[in-house]
């Protein structure tokens, strides 16, 4: 498989420059301002991630990736091991970010950095798991077209439920206390679950 | 001789197009080519002898085993498909990484010789390269895992002559191991006349023809006539015929026999290219 993600780091190795200033920005900007850097991991993962498939479609790789030794089983899981390495190393970087920016601005806040970093860590997760299937299945453009409808469907019943439930005291302290490790599991069930179902369309696609 | 490729009564069927029943053996040590007009299933069958499609039915046997997603196999071939390739950002020298982890004997030594042979740039993206290095780039990539089969899908296509006879010659040098074959397909029929041991005609799905290069041109041939003289042609020595604004092309199956009995008409030895046309185009004999 390490040749697969190889090919995909090198991919997007041609698109660092654009992140790079793009996060020069950002950090410019959350000096000066109460900006909250969590958004930064999903952010740069899934740009810079979605990029790989269009390169990927553009010049027809798959047809010639799955003559090559395991490339039906490797393709696959490639993409989303190099996937999670650039959102640790995201997340990585945007938790550092975060702890410099308030020291600097003297508002250092740990535990609200840990907690939105982890919430952070779980929508990508959630919007990888849902939106590779759906690419693998059907191509990139309707992939993208599927990212979006989930992330503004998924963030509009998320504000409606919190606002029409009733969440119970207990239930609200026992999620506070175990978030962290609920986050983790459910994360990586959801992401072997996606796994499992993309590996399959992969399996007995034709190109 | 054993056979690299065995394909038994492969049926593979889209909504317009079906190709098959096919059946085909290719024997080690040789050249195939496959010819055939565009949309004549050549690269349906290249395809789905790579496993890239799925077949419907039959059997397709690469080194005598069962292909499928099968290790074995894919360490021994090398591959060139028609516009499909890393993608255009990847330079020579991240596909020389890349290619490391994935075949287990991929030499790098013989990867930048033949990078250096071809004068090809190492550290510039694929997107910086006209087609002929794109092509010459595949090329070297496919051959640099030592493969013993070569499946090569439009190879020269779209090549200058000069670069074209450079490939062709790779090819001849590759195939002099014994134990190495290439099956390619190609429209460009000419260089096929060159380099091929033996030609494999596709046309709508099926395999029309199958036979040794020398064969086919000794075989076959042309016969030219006037409007006037057509009728003197007998009806069962006219296998397809082509009519002109002079005369008639005829394709004729037994030359040298037909030589003697046709000694006042031009009978020429036939080329691939109008062996194809006549094949296809051409108007049966009544």
């Amino acid at each position: 498989m390490l040749g697969f993600i190889k090919k995909d780091l090198f991919l997007i190795k041609g698109n660092m420059k654009a992140v790079g200033v793009m996060l020069v920005v950002l950090i410019g900007m959350a000096l000066f301002q109460d900006i909250n850097l969590a958004f930064l991991p999903s952010f740069i993962s899934v740009v810079l991630f979605l990029s790989t498939f269009s390169y990927d479609e553009y010049n027809k790789w798959d047809s010639y990736a799955i003559t090559l030794p395991n490339g039906r089983k490797h393709v696959v899981g490639a993409k989303y091991v190099t996937t999670i390495i650039l959102l640790l190393i995201s997340v990585a970087i945007a938790s550092i970010l975060s702890i410099v920016i308030g020291i600097v601005r003297n508002q250092l806040n740990l535990e609200e950095i840990v907690g939105t970093m982890g919430g952070s860590i779980f929508a990508v997760i959630l919007l990888i798991s849902i939106t590779y299937p759906i690419i693998f299945k059907f191509g990139n453009e309707k992939g993208r077209i599927a990212m979006f409808v989930i992330t503004f469907l998924g963030v509009s019943l998320f504000t409606i439920l919190l606002k029409s439930i009733n969440i119970p005291k207990d239930m609200i302290s026992f999620l506070e206390q175990y978030s962290m490790i609920l986050i983790i599991i459910v994360s990586i069930l959801i992401l072997i679950g996606s796994y499992i179902l993309s590996k399959h369309i992969y399996e007995k696609k034709e190109f | 001789m054993k056979n690299v490729i065995e394909i038994k009564d492969l049926v593979k069927k889209y909504e317009k197009f079906e190709l098959g029943r096919i059946n085909l053996e290719i024997p080690s040590g040789c050249i195939i080519g496959l010819i055939g007009e565009n949309g004549a299933g050549k690269t349906t069958l290249i395809k789905s002898i790579l496993n890239i499609i799925k077949k419907e039915q039959g059997s397709i046997k690469l080194f005598g085993q069962e292909i499928g997603d099968n290790n074995l196999i894919q360490e021994e071939i090398g591959v060139v498909l028609d516009n499909s390739f890393f993608p255009e950002l990847l330079t020579a020298k991240d596909i020389n990484s890349t290619m490391k982890s994935i075949y287990s004997k991929w030499d790098e030594k013989l990867f930048r010789k033949y990078i250096q042979d071809f004068n090809l740039p190492f550290d510039k993206a694929i997107k910086t390269l006209s087609k002929g290095m794109r092509k010459k780039l595949e090329i070297a990539t496919a051959l640099s895992h030592h493969p013993k089969l070569l499946i090569l899908d439009e190879p020269t296509s779209g090549l200058d002559p000069v670069v074209r006879s450079e490939v062709l010659d790779i090819f001849l040098n590759f195939i002099k191991d014994e134990e190495h074959t290439i099956l390619l397909s190609t429209h460009i029929t000419s260089d096929l006349e060159h380099i091929a041991d033996q030609i494999v005609f596709i046309d709508k799905g099926k395999i029309l023809l199958h036979k040794d290069r020398d064969e086919l041109l000794e075989e076959y041939g042309i016969l030219k006539c006037s409007l006037n003289e057509f009728s003197m042609i007998m009806p069962e020595d006219i296998m397809q015929y082509k009519k002109n604004k002079y005369g008639y092309e005829i394709l004729i199956g037994d030359r040298n026999k037909l030589l003697k009995k046709y000694a006042n008409f031009v009978i020429d030895k036939i080329t691939l290219e109008e062996l194809m046309v006549l094949m296809i185009k051409g108007e049966k004999s009544c």
